[in-house]
């Protein structure tokens, strides 16, 4: 009787488990290895031909023209990831701070800070292009609303200022993530524990910095490994803002542009380079791979059960 | 130095009302217990003089001084909480000086205060362990440690004894005791457990409804309750409430029995209230004489003493305190005679004392 049971649970456990095992195997494991045996083969347009070790690898890092745009694309992402902690990141932890003290609006805000969201990264896209346009866009608009006509300008159109104005796009798209996470991390701090920190002190940044901040590692790690992930996996809005090329002039070039246009061409350059493009993408894998296990485990020394 | 004043103090929480006006002037040194039974505005009452919330109405006076508008940090007030609330990121040590720093001591100072703390609550060999490290009774004694360690003029201590188990509580009871004389401020300690209370308090606060029932010590509400729901509250087992009438001078419990008395409420009221503690009271199994009628329901045994729970009429059963010696089957008719002198008058319109 007991172990008809046990087969009739197995059975059970085992037809639950399989098929997600399967369709990840299919769709996950299976192209990462694929693409990883790819990386050491040469190949003519879409036609296998020899292997040919690490010569992929050794031309997208060290060899001209392949090495410079790689740089140049990893440097990008850098900054993306860098400038996405600050205005992501950092931005949702304050606002999560806020909404979480049940400021003015409270209830407003935390439906309007995660709205943005739910909608489609192609349509931020394309509604942030307008509103960077130089002549009618709202940004240019607005300053010259307020007198600062001066600093109007062609936002996405110039080197300087189109890679900041695509992840200042990415960071409205995306704070409320964080915001959300962050808030449900401190919504965990008992608040007798907050009572105790007003017995001694007054001072909101002693409480934020001192008390709250530490005692939302749990929701650091998860927002900062995602932000990782993301900002070196990014590509759907600079693909859209702009374009393949990473325009102007690779300005806004990113690792997954470049790869993409390396693997299966662009609309400048019809030339396709599988090998170096399945290099690039085996060696994107292994950099997040590794950077946010490290990045998780170190977090995760820090966090306190409460 | 401390000496607390109350005045007309309401609390409102949007439309509802959870204090009706506290008046209450606490003397320096004093260890005061706010008791009562849940709900009935104790704990708010402290978080108004912690200044963790806003009172809606009336004044607070800390030593003279106005409180109302000052931040909890700047009352020289510190709090334990019931749940202790350490800060479980920090060890025993930064718990205690985290407070320390914030009021700008200086860096010796800090360390001579939290010293004398872990010296006075033991606590040397807990210094660098974190909070989810210690066990209950570590962790108040940090909690406290923490609240020492400011040297408030004020402590309060919220129900702390209620998350330790049975043998630690009448420790940590000694304990806080102790503390109290050693550091000689004013205590205010929050518990529904009117044994506590009893054991700990240089005077009660007795609270019902929002309302302050009787302010006195442990003797005044024990031996001169001021109305029924302190008679019933303090005390265990329970005061015995029996509805009587007069006639002449003699009591009528009507249906169970009459007794005589000399002296009797000089209210005019002719029925009243008539409460006797369980050490008030005696039991025989000798029918004859004064005495009111009654039927054992069950003894309780306690080694030294027992208590003989019996019917008298309708009302809830009443237990007697008597030696353990005798022994009273279930259903057995008894005669409960009462001692004169231990006997409390009440209004049956108002609940409150009637004066002999």
């Amino acid at each position: 009787m007991i172990s008809s049971q046990l087969t009739g649970r197995r059975l059970w456990i085992a037809a639950l488990v399989v098929p997600p095992i399967a369709f990840m195997c299919l769709f996950l494991v299976y192209p990462i290895l694929s693409a990883f045996a790819y990386a050491f083969y040469e190949w003519h347009g879409l036609a296998r031909g020899d292997f040919i070790w690490f010569d992929n690898f050794h031309r997208v890092l060290f060899e001209f023209p392949f090495s410079e745009r790689t740089i140049n694309a990893f440097k990008h992402n850098i900054f993306v990831f860098f400038a996405l902690m600050v205005l992501q990141n950092g931005l949702g932890f304050i606002l999560a701070y806020c909404l979480w003290r049940e400021l003015w609006g409270a209830r407003f805000h935390r439906i309007a800070v995660f709205l943005p969201v739910v909608l489609s990264t192609v349509i931020v896209g394309l509604l942030w292009k307008l509103f960077y346009h130089p002549l009618f866009g709202a940004v240019n608009a607005t300053l010259r609303a307020v007198g600062l006509g001066s600093l109007a300008q062609p936002w996405l159109g110039q080197d300087s200022t189109a890679l900041t104005a695509i992840v200042v796009a990415n960071a409205w798209h995306m704070v409320g993530f964080p915001t959300l996470v962050f808030l449900a991390g401190m919504q965990r701090i008992p608040s007798e524990i907050l009572d105790a920190v007003r017995m001694e002190t007054e001072s909101e940044w002693v409480k934020m910095s001192k008390i709250v901040w530490p005692l939302v590692a749990p929701s650091a790690t998860v927002v900062f490994t995602l932000l990782f992930v993301g900002a070196f996996n990014w590509f759907e809005l600079p693909f859209i803002m702009g374009g393949v090329d990473g325009s102007p002039h690779g300005a806004t070039d990113v690792l997954g542009l470049y790869f993409y246009r390396t693997a299966f061409g662009s609309t400048s350059a019809s030339a396709e380079n599988f090998g170096p493009g399945s290099a690039l993408a085996v060696l994107i894998f292994l950099f997040i791979a590794v950077v946010s296990s490290v990045i998780t485990i170190r977090l995760r020394k820090r966090e306190i059960q409460l | 130095m401390a000496r607390l004043s109350l005045r007309g103090i309401k609390k409102r929480f949007k439309a509802v009302e959870v204090l009706h006006g506290i008046d209450l002037d606490v003397n320096d040194r004093e260890l005061i217990v706010f008791v009562g039974p849940s709900g009935c505005g104790k704990s708010t009452l402290l978080r108004l003089i912690a200044g963790l919330d806003q009172i809606t109405d009336g004044e607070f006076l800390l030593n003279d001084k106005r409180m109302n508008e000052v931040a909890p940090s700047r009352r020289g007030i510190a709090m334990v909480f019931q749940s202790y609330a350490l800060y479980p990121h920090m060890n025993v040590y930064e718990n205690m000086a985290f407070g320390a720093r914030l009021m700008g001591l200086s860096k010796p100072e800090v360390e001579a205060r939290i010293a004398e703390a872990t010296r006075m609550l033991r606590l040397e060999a807990l210094l660098e362990r974190k909070p989810r490290e210690l066990s209950g009774g570590q962790r108040q004694r940090v909690a406290i440690g923490r609240a020492l360690v400011r040297k408030p003029q004020l402590l309060l201590l919220d129900e702390p004894l209620s998350n330790l188990d049975a043998a630690l509580r009448s420790e940590v009871r000694l304990e806080i005791a102790r503390l109290h004389r050693e550091i000689g401020g004013t205590t205010i300690y929050v518990t529904h457990d009117q044994v506590e209370a009893m054991t700990l308090a240089d005077r009660i606060v007795v609270m019902n409804g929002g309302r302050i029932e009787q302010f006195g010590s442990p003797r005044e509400l024990y031996e001169t309750p001021a109305n029924t729901f302190v008679a019933n509250f303090i005390g265990s087992p329970r005061m015995a409430m029996l509805g009587v009438e007069r006639e002449g001078d003699r009591l009528i419990a009507p249906g169970i029995g009459a007794i005589s008395l000399t002296r009797l409420p000089s209210a005019a009221d002719r029925e009243f209230l008539m409460g006797v503690r369980p050490d008030g009271m005696s039991i025989s199994s000798d029918m004859q004489g004064e005495g009111f009628a009654a039927q054992v329901v069950y003894t309780e045994y306690l080694g030294d003493s027992a208590y003989v729970y019996v019917k008298m009429g309708e009302g809830a059963p009443v237990s007697i305190r008597c030696t353990p010696d005798t022994q009273y089957a279930p259903d057995m008719p008894v005669k409960i005679r009462v001692l004169p002198d231990k006997l409390h008058f009440f209004s049956s319109k108002t609940s409150q004392r009637l004066a002999v």
